[in-house]
């Protein structure tokens, strides 16, 4: 089931109702538990809709990090823990590794040998990748990880995990959430105040707006440029660039957006997972404040224990490139995608000694350091976004030898600017406040018109096409 | 103060309403826009027709033309008088694709039909001036074309009468429309209750403000939209392009068969005026477009459906083929264009000025070989 979907329309609504009246007709404590299986059934069926064959897939990953997180609490001796944590996290990237990347590397592992004259012929399985694989094993992974580490303990009640790994709002696209954030919320009684309504609503209003006014009116924009085969000129390679970044933004933070506005209406407080990213002028604070739930998972479970910046300077550029190059695959199975990561490694690399200067810049120069900034992210889109290595390579052969900016399109510009502009413009506000929920803050008449302006987009230029959101296949 | 605030915010949504609703005037041309739905008024018979003397400017991202429909309420900029002696005059039926509002008059493969036609009658012995009159009207059917000759074109004292078919949509739009080839009803207004008067009349007047309006039109779409994809999650959809389907609904039958009756009571009604009567059958996008046909395909095949790409050509075909009146196909015209320049424009289903001179040439060869 996606946000955008009718099915969606019913499902909240019913859920939020159910939900509410749980603590009215039970009292608090057994409300409390009957709000977590009513949660949990929601969550189940929410992802049910969409292939219930993979339902098994998110209950075995939840037993067994489950079980895992009780034997480690009850094990003393570390090498015996050292075990069992690996044997989940073997468990879990399995589960990853077969579903998402067999037919990668078997397609690989056949051409590599093809081209050493050698003809294998796999088995050739056709494995669909269930949905949100890559986000609910990262969730178990990281608990396991941390009850190993001894930051949490574990829970010892099975309806809490199950709910705190398949809770709907975040299972299919994240943002990733830790036991730490999440666990103490589930086990506790809550009700969401006036405050989170209204920026719950706030969110999803927002959300729905990112994803229907802006990702899905610029995706024709891109696809476009992006087209296997097209050969559109530099300058149009550019517009196409932008509309990507605006589009993977509007799509993945309109998504957050949702399911952040969801969760709080229902008291429970998800991390900020977008924090106005494209102002940035560096790339370490790229990766700060761009799908923040999965660069602080990599720092923390990756990057760390890599060594990080502990060692010697050669040793922090490997890791940072180790960390980028797993971070560029954990987003597909495809070379574009490692290629994306290796150059995000690349560039945190580059910038690491300027890095804290840049941040510092004011003015002329910070403008400069944003702009370059970026337009580096946008050369990121493309490699991104490409449909293959091939057509990369077109694309930038065309962007660095064929600019010609006469040959500009209009019909790339100008529905770029019609719906990039007002993202960038609460994207400004947001940034000058340091606050992704200031607009339930403004002025009443300003948050008002804020309101209503939404509204309108959506309604009237929205478009209700239903497209599944770019960060699902992840 | 919760009043307070209600009234504030509905003001600001008023006061936006009327912004957007201004700005949708001017730079949102659509054909929900007033000034295209000004192009039409009610008619008792047909439902609706060009209004006479209506002129307006279409402009989107692929084309801006000017649209003047003449007094007789065809879209002509000359007038259409008593047939003077010498002139052939030649009357297009149809819908959209001949009204083609994407292109300038000139541009129309009737106006460019006329230029043959006359060109070569310069070139040759007998010197005849030919009048091709562009009959079309937006959302037509076979059935409203029938109605259209009688009760308009008829005047207009054709020597040939050209009936097109839009392969695409006609069997269900005739089906849609079989129901104004009944008789008028007779009923008076007295024997409906003064309730049913009172709410009819409420319906009417509000439909009235929200055609006036450019943003109730598009949040109307928005709510049908909704209903529909409602209604098709209650009962799963049928494939779209039940025309092209390899076993297509019952209704399909029906359409082909009230497009027959159709065509072949214009030919009829024509005879009576000794004027001939012939078919042009023009086809959809895909059929001609490879990556449109793939899209479709996918389309279609994923609501459980199976496209048969020339079906709907083939079904109409097949169903005139009994009727002793000529019938000239462009597709073959239209896919011997390519590769080349698009025949069709991308965001529409309608021919570009290229694909009108194709339809033009071919016509006018296949009249000339039928010898009509």
């Amino acid at each position: 089931m996606v946000f955008n979907s009718l099915q969606f329309l019913w499902f909240f609504p019913v859920v939020y109702a159910l939900y509410r009246a749980c603590p009215v007709v039970f009292g608090v404590e057994r409300g409390l538990r009957a709000q977590n299986w009513l949660l949990l059934a929601a969550s189940y069926y929410f992802y049910a809709a969409w292939d219930y064959r993979f339902v098994v897939l998110l209950a075995a990953s939840t037993i067994v990090d489950f079980t895992c997180g009780l034997v480690l609490d009850r094990l003393t001796d570390q090498r015996r823990r050292r075990l069992v944590m690996t044997l989940s996290i073997v468990f879990n990237l399995s589960l990853l590794g077969f579903f998402k990347y067999f037919n990668f590397f078997s397609a690989n592992l056949a051409a590599l040998f093809a081209a050493l004259g050698w003809r294998l012929d796999f088995v050739t399985v056709k494995v669909l990748l269930p949905i949100g694989i890559s986000f609910y094993t990262f969730v178990t992974m990281s608990y396991v990880i941390d009850v190993y580490r001894r930051e949490i303990r574990p829970t010892r009640n099975f309806v809490d995990f199950a709910v705190f790994v398949a809770y709907f709002p975040h299972l299919v696209a994240g943002p990733i959430l830790r036991a730490t954030t999440l666990l103490p919320q589930i086990a506790r009684p809550r009700r969401a105040s006036r405050d989170q309504i209204v920026q719950g609503l706030w969110l999803i209003a927002w959300g729905f707006f990112q994803k229907i006014f802006v990702a899905d009116n610029l995706a024709p924009i891109a696809s476009r440029v992006f087209a296997h085969g097209a050969q559109p000129t530099g300058i149009n390679v550019l517009l196409g660039a932008y509309a990507f970044a605006f589009q993977i933004y509007g799509d993945f933070a309109g998504y957050s957006n949702i399911a952040r506005g969801t969760s709080k209406l229902m008291g429970i407080e998800l991390i900020d997972n977008f924090r106005f990213p494209y102002l940035v002028s560096t790339p370490q604070a790229f990766w700060r404040h761009w799908h923040i739930s999965l660069s602080t998972w990599l720092r923390d479970y990756l990057y760390i224990p890599l060594g990080g910046s502990r060692g010697s300077p050669a040793q922090t550029r490997r890791n940072l490139l180790i960390t980028m190059f797993l971070g560029g695959l954990w987003h597909g199975a495809a070379w574009t995608f490692v290629l994306w990561g290796v150059y995000q490694g690349a560039l945190l690399v580059f910038y690491r000694p300027y890095a804290a200067a840049i941040d510092r810049w004011r003015g002329v120069r910070r403008v400069v350091a944003w702009f370059v900034m970026f337009h580096l992210t946008c050369l990121g889109w493309l490699i991104f976004r490409a449909a293959s290595l091939r057509d990369l390579a077109t694309l930038t052969r065309n962007l660095m030898t064929q600019f010609a900016p006469a040959s500009i399109d209009a019909g790339l510009l100008v529905p770029l600017l019609l719906y990039a502009s007002p993202l960038v413009v609460i994207h400004v506000v947001e940034a000058r406040a340091d606050d992704v929920l200031v607009v339930p803050r403004l002025p009443i008449g300003v948050r008002y018109s804020i309101y209503a302006a939404t509204l309108y987009l959506i309604l009237l230029f929205g478009n209700f096409g239903g497209a599944e959101f770019i960060y699902f296949q992840f | 103060m919760r009043g307070r605030r209600a009234l504030l915010f509905v003001a600001i949504a008023a006061a936006q309403f009327a912004m957007f609703e201004a700005a949708l005037r001017i730079w949102g041309h659509s054909e929900a826009a007033p000034s295209f739905q000004a192009l039409f008024m009610p008619d008792p018979v047909i439902g609706y027709r060009l209004q006479p003397n209506a002129r307006t400017r279409f402009e989107t991202a692929e084309f801006d033309t000017t649209i003047a429909i003449n007094g007789q309420g065809v879209r002509d900029d000359r007038e259409i008088g008593p047939k003077p002696p010498g002139e052939r005059r030649i009357v297009v039926l149809g819908d959209s694709l001949v009204l083609s509002v994407q292109v300038d008059v000139r541009q129309t493969f009737c106006r460019l039909l006329e230029d043959r036609l006359n060109q070569a009658s310069l070139q040759g012995a007998r010197r005849v001036h030919y009048r091709v009159i562009n009959a079309g009207v937006q959302g037509y059917g076979p059935v409203e074309e029938l109605l259209f000759y009688r009760e308009i074109a008829r005047a207009f004292e054709p020597d040939l009468v050209i009936e097109t078919i839009f392969v695409g949509n006609d069997a269900e739009d005739a089906v849609a429309s079989a129901s104004k080839l009944r008789a008028p009803s007779t009923a008076q207004p007295a024997d409906r209750s003064i309730s049913d008067a009172v709410s009819e009349s409420l319906v009417s007047r509000l439909r009235r403000v929200v055609r006036r309006s450019m943003v109730l039109q598009v949040l109307r779409l928005r709510v049908v939209s909704v209903t529909d994809r409602l209604s098709n999650w209650v009962t799963p959809p049928e494939a779209p392009l039940q025309t092209y389907a390899a076993r297509p609904a019952p209704r399909i039958a029906d359409g082909l068969r009230i497009s027959r009756e159709c065509v072949e009571a214009i030919a009829s009604d024509a005879a009576g005026i000794h004027a001939k009567t012939m078919v042009l059958l023009i086809p959809a996008r895909f059929q001609v477009d490879d990556a449109d046909y793939r899209h479709l395909k996918a389309a279609v095949e994923g609501t459980g459906g199976q496209l048969v790409r020339d079906g709907a050509s083939e079904r109409f075909n097949d169903a005139l083929s009994s009727l002793p009146i000529p019938r000239f196909d462009a597709l073959p015209a239209l896919r011997a264009a390519l590769p080349g320049p698009d025949v069709f424009f991308q965001q529409t289903v309608h021919l570009t000025p290229r694909g009108h001179q194709i339809v033009a040439a071919a016509l006018e060869a296949f009249l000339h070989k039928e010898g009509i």
